[in-house]
């Protein structure tokens, strides 16, 4: 049994995952294994990824995210990110990382909300 | 016959003298007797003076001199002293027949007989003018640059200074002449100055000093002062000298620090975020939108968003005059930032010759909701918070549908 390597939160159908420290492969691969356990065993329908923790967000989390929201998704649940910076914000849209199938909001309440709408199959996020 | 060689024969060789005397062009050569009256007269002497050969042999020579010199039987004490010690050589004024007078370089030798008397003397004088004129010519220059000039030698030892470059540094000329130019140098940059000085002087061409760096003078108080420096080399008969124009620019730099002050506090100001309802921000963009000016409203707007956690941004873009390719690639990102954030951003202020350009220009702004007025994308603004609530009231679901999702 592989230790847990993030704090998973229960709220009602929906876990809450921080993201922090310096993300490498391994620790990567290890998030996976538990988090789609975790989605497994408890059955949740969601999951909000907070990303606020990380300073840092560059090609290569952006293409971890899409794997765990990819994984979620298969897995029956939905999934948002929550909590991006502005200067992270600024260095994806610069650096031209493609961010535009992830779900987002800007805190924890908000993705709750946006969850709840994705449940609905309502995609009214005003992505452009 | 066969041809004598030229210095045997007499006549040749006083012809040859003659115009070797003449080739001397500016130099006037004089023979005296011994007793100081004139006995030969070149032609360049009468080309200085003005007075034929027939005028002034037999004459005394003080007839060149100033009624001053003549008074003071400057010619007899000069003709003892070189009767004694021989050749002179100085400085002094003569005059022309016309009365005018003359700075002259002199050099007068005695001409010994076999017996080692004094038979005679030459004098050769050489106007001086020029050279004179040349050298006020250049102090005057110096003096009266509006710029601080520091000359210096190759050993890097300051040869002359003007009176700006004292009024600058609070020193006195003789306290800086023939000190290093490191005197005047900050003591924290002294070391690397050796450095640089000594490459200039290997390579010298005409630049102005330290491009790119901030340059600071060091006065003999102790303060420092901000510095433009142009460097010129002057290659002299005393050796390669190298001109320093120094230039105070305390006033200049602190104008720049206040331009950019300002620039910056018009930034500021003209990217302002208004929080304008519960969770809605509105960014009324005025002006051409560089891409400085759209990393600073990109920047704003996001942390308001962090700050006000607001779900909806309005980008009103009624103050912008043209939308052009570039202008809406600000946009986008800003859009797609906000997005990234979880931010919904709506466009509004599209008049519609804007959105006619903007079709013909084949800009595209992807889904972005875009409304004519700002009342408009208000409505929406309040249409999208309803619809999240999920209290949509039936009015806003009209709205809502009118956009065509």
């Amino acid at each position: 049994m592989t230790e847990d390597v993030v704090p998973v939160m229960r709220i009602g159908d929906t876990l809450l995952v921080a993201l922090q420290g310096d993300l490498d492969d391994t620790t990567v691969i290890r998030i996976e294994d538990q988090l789609t356990r975790e989605i497994a065993r408890s059955a949740a329908t969601g999951m909000l990824i907070d990303v606020s923790r990380l300073s840092v967000v560059d090609s290569f989390i952006a293409r971890v995210l899409a794997r765990i929201v990819a994984m979620v998704r298969l897995l029956g649940a939905q999934a948002a990110v929550v909590g991006i910076q502005p200067a992270v914000a600024i260095t994806l849209v610069e650096l031209g990382v493609p961010m535009g199938h992830l779900d987002t909001a800007l805190n924890a309440e908000q993705g709750l909300a946006l969850l709840e709408r994705l449940r609905r199959g309502d995609t009214g996020t005003g992505r452009p | 016959m066969a041809p004598l060689v030229d210095g045997q024969d007499p006549q040749a060789r006083v012809r040859d003298l003659e115009a070797m005397l003449d080739a001397l062009g500016d130099h006037a050569v004089i023979k005296l007797g011994p007793d100081g009256k004139v006995v030969r007269w070149s032609r360049t002497a009468q080309a200085m003076t003005g007075y034929a050969e027939a005028e002034v042999v037999g004459r005394p020579l003080s007839l060149l001199r100033t009624e001053e010199d003549r008074e003071a039987g400057l010619l007899e004490r000069e003709l003892d002293a070189v009767r004694q010690d021989g050749r002179r050589e100085f400085q002094g004024w003569r005059v022309r027949k016309t009365g005018e007078r003359f700075l002259s370089h002199i050099s007068l030798t005695p001409v010994t007989g076999e017996d080692g008397t004094v038979t005679g003397f030459v004098e050769v004088l050489r106007d001086a003018t020029e050279s004179a004129r040349a050298e006020s010519l250049f102090h005057g220059l110096l003096e009266s640059a509006p710029d601080a000039m520091v000359i210096v030698g190759s050993d890097a030892r300051i040869v002359l200074v003007n009176r700006q470059a004292e009024a600058l540094f609070g020193f006195g000329r003789d306290e800086l002449v023939g000190r290093e130019i490191e005197v005047l140098v900050p003591g924290r940059f002294r070391d690397r100055h050796v450095g640089h000085r000594n490459g200039f002087l290997a390579d010298p061409q005409v630049r102005p000093m330290g491009a790119g760096l901030e340059l600071w003078g060091l006065r003999r108080d102790g303060t420092e002062f901000p510095v433009e420096i142009s460097l010129s080399p002057l290659e002299t008969a005393e050796g390669r000298l190298v001109a320093a124009a120094i230039r105070d620019v305390t006033e200049r730099r602190e104008t720049e620090q206040r331009l950019q002050r300002q620039r910056d506090e018009i930034l500021e100001l003209s990217t302002p975020v208004i929080q304008v309802w519960d969770k809605i921000l509105v960014l009324p963009i005025i002006g051409t939108l560089d891409t400085l000016r759209a990393t600073r409203l990109t920047e704003g707007l996001l942390e308001k968003i962090a700050q006000s956690q607001a779900e909806v941004a309005i980008l009103d873009i009624s103050g912008v005059p043209t939308i052009d390719t570039q202008v809406a690639q600000h946009l986008l990102k800003t859009v797609q930032a906000a997005a990234l954030m979880g931010t919904v951003s709506i466009m509004s202020g599209v008049r519609p010759e804007t959105a006619q350009s903007m079709v013909h220009l084949g800009i595209d702004m992807g889904r972005l909701r875009s409304r004519n007025t700002l009342q408009d994308a208000l409505q929406l603004a309040l249409a999208v918070l309803a619809e999240r609530a999920g209290t949509a009231a039936a009015a806003t679901r009209a709205l809502s549908a009118g956009e065509g999702r």
